[in-house]
């Protein structure tokens, strides 16, 4: 008779990395993080031009969409980029712009909803986030940029409702 | 890179693949990473050119987007968790997204993530997740569905007994 197979089978491998790297890292290392602010900090200089350069790609797309509709590939370029955006947004030192990007992304993620939602909805989030880059306005301290992202937040959630 | 934005630490050891669909984000992953003392730092674009480089190199830990096309991160985790087809099924797995939903990041976790990291992200976040993956690695788990990182960790709530039972590593 076959052994009989166990349900579960709990594999501890054996630890090369920590031989790897010649014991345990240790568990906070500020002057790593410090390094790394800084590197982050010499980036800067380029942080404008790549969130401009993201910005134009949606803007590309909403133009697309405009004509060819929310549905098929377009509408999933559209959701890629405002997806990318609300991930650099606030590296990029606009917070806003993820915060905007978060809802738009809410708003559009999948076929089910571009079919539904309206266009309107969406083209205002993409002048909203051409605003902000326009106006320099990074962060939900500005009350006109918190006010916005209020607005948009509340009729995307009004529409597709609250994420899991 | 200047030479004072390095360091000499045990991260230098380490050989880690970036995988994103965006260059800037790439970038950005691999400037905080040596300024951790990473020396030895891939990229690739697409999954395909990752499992290329998984395949060819000794990759220690894999740092992965969800979003991308034309297979995206999920898909290749899953891969990768598939004792059958994977270079390295107990490779540590990052994947570093802009998703930030808790169902999400279930997904992730049950697809086989050993780290779930939102972007945007800090340096401090990312430097805890790897101190954890080399100090503190998840025993991994085999079951008829599910091969990866024992996801209890995340849950930090359960107390109930030890019900499984230990197998060595084959």
């Amino acid at each position: 008779m076959a052994p009989k197979e166990k349900p579960i089978e709990i594999i501890n491998p054996p630890n090369m990395l920590k031989v790897k790297v010649g014991g345990k890292l240790p568990p906070a290392d500020p002057s790593a993080i410090h390094r790394a602010e800084t590197a982050l900090n010499n980036l800067k200089t380029e942080f404008a031009d790549w969130l401009g350069e993201e910005v134009v790609k949606l803007e590309h797309y909403m133009a697309e969409v405009r004509s060819s509709g929310l549905v098929g590939e377009t509408g999933e370029m559209l959701f890629t980029t405002a997806h990318d955006l609300r991930g650099l947004g606030a590296t990029y030192e606009f917070p806003l712009i993820t915060r905007i990007a978060g809802s738009l992304s809410k708003l559009i993620e999948n076929a089910e909803k571009r079919a539904e939602v309206p266009m309107s909805l969406v083209e205002a989030h993409v002048g909203a986030i051409r605003a902000a880059i326009n106006q320099n306005i990074r962060t939900e301290d500005d009350p006109i940029g918190k006010q916005l992202a209020e607005e948009l937040e509340t009729r995307v959630i009004a529409l597709v409702g609250e994420a899991e | 890179m200047t030479p004072q934005m390095t360091a000499d630490t045990g991260m230098a050891a380490l050989k880690v693949l970036v995988v994103d669909d965006n260059a800037a984000m790439r970038g950005i992953v691999r400037a905080v990473l040596s300024a951790f003392g990473c020396v030895q730092i891939k990229e690739a674009a697409d999954a395909k050119s990752a499992l290329t480089t998984l395949t060819e190199d000794s990759i220690d830990v894999l740092i992965v987007d969800w979003k991308m096309k034309p297979v995206d991160g999920l898909a290749l985790v899953k891969r990768l968790r598939d004792p059958d087809k994977s270079p390295n099924p107990y490779l540590p797995i990052i994947m570093l997204s802009a998703y930030s939903e808790a169902a999400k990041v279930r997904l992730a976790r049950d697809a086989g993530v050993t780290e779930f990291l939102v972007k945007p992200f800090n340096a401090g976040a990312l430097y805890a997740r790897l101190t954890s993956i080399v100090n503190r690695p998840r025993p991994y788990v085999r079951t008829k569905e599910f091969f990866g990182p024992d996801r209890r960790r995340l849950d930090a709530t359960h107390e109930g007994p030890e019900r499984r039972e230990e197998a060595p590593i084959d």
